[in-house]
């Protein structure tokens, strides 16, 4: 009776245009609201994931290769599949509800997004999120 | 989209879901047919013995009792689409799951009552005997107890996994 879908929690997208695609909740709606009367979440991903780096790769080219591309997105809770990983990247204050109203605030959104996406990738850490889910 | 995943892993354990963990072999409890011999078999790796037990009457009965219970006191859903909705808003304190769920579903009510650290029974019967066993007439392939009311289900199986 642990309380799991909480910001941070790593999930998989499982419907819609960004299906199989990891992202990390940054906030989460249990009760549901006026418009959207289920359980739902704002959710972080990844639209594009970073490439395979390899040791001969010049600067330049992994500098390419490690870019990210996110995207934001409310979702129903039944359209994502929780798993065990969490990704602590505070997005609290780049990801607010006022930023889906309009697409210049969305868009300014995903860029920071990704910039703090990429700076996470590059140190390594939370490799499995960054990884391309295979099916 | 999470079948293509299954299908592609389950072979390796690559994926979140982890191979479904053997329920301890229970053996179906036909009524009509005579159950099988106990058996003994022997690993030929480490030569130690694993002893493949039916499940025995008793404890049948007595899970059908206090599920009787629960659904005169307590507090219940029935179903998948429920049962995964119970798991996500911490209602659901154990889930029981037939026999004969199809194993991707298995897997994916495992994950979630791991995640939210509930217990889980494999219950002993498919779904026609699991909704049998809640005193319905139709057939309830997974269940989840929100209130066990007057029973003592939820101490006395804390999920075997």
């Amino acid at each position: 009776m642990v309380k799991f879908l909480k910001p941070g929690k790593a999930v998989i997208v499982l419907q819609g245009r960004f299906a199989g695609r990891k992202a990390v909740i940054v906030r989460c709606f249990d009760e549901g609201t006026r418009d959207r009367p289920y359980g739902h979440c704002l959710v972080a991903g990844i639209l594009k994931y970073p490439k395979k780096v390899i040791r001969k790769d010049s600067a330049k080219k992994t500098a390419k290769k490690s870019r990210v591309k996110a995207f934001l997105k409310m979702v129903n809770y039944s359209h994502i599949m929780p798993t065990r990983y969490t990704l602590d990247v505070d997005l609290k204050d780049v990801v607010t509800l006022d930023v889906l109203q309009s697409r210049d605030k969305k868009v300014a959104a995903c860029k920071e997004t990704k910039a703090r996406f990429e700076e996470r990738f590059k140190t390594g850490k939370n490799r499995w999120f960054f990884t391309k889910l295979r099916f | 989209m999470l079948q293509r995943l299954y299908n592609q892993h389950s072979e390796t354990l690559a994926f979140p879901f982890a191979a479904t963990a053997e329920a301890g072999g229970f053996c179906l409890a036909h009524p009509l047919l005579s159950p099988p011999p106990r058996r003994r078999r022997r690993s030929l790796v480490t030569g130690a013995t694993m002893v493949v037990a039916k499940k025995t009457k008793k404890t049948q009965e007595s899970i059908n009792n206090r599920l009787a219970l629960v659904m005169k006191s307590g507090k219940y859903t029935l179903g998948y689409k429920t049962v995964l909705r119970s798991l996500r808003n911490n209602k659901g304190k154990l889930v029981l799951i037939a026999n004969n769920c199809p194993p991707l579903r298995k897997s994916e009510i495992e994950y979630y009552a791991m995640l939210a650290k509930v217990g889980v029974h494999h219950f002993n019967g498919n779904n026609v005997d699991l909704g049998t066993a809640c005193g319905k007439y139709f057939r309830v392939c997974c269940l989840s107890i929100i209130d066990p009311g007057d029973s003592d289900i939820i101490k006395s199986m804390p999920g075997d996994q």
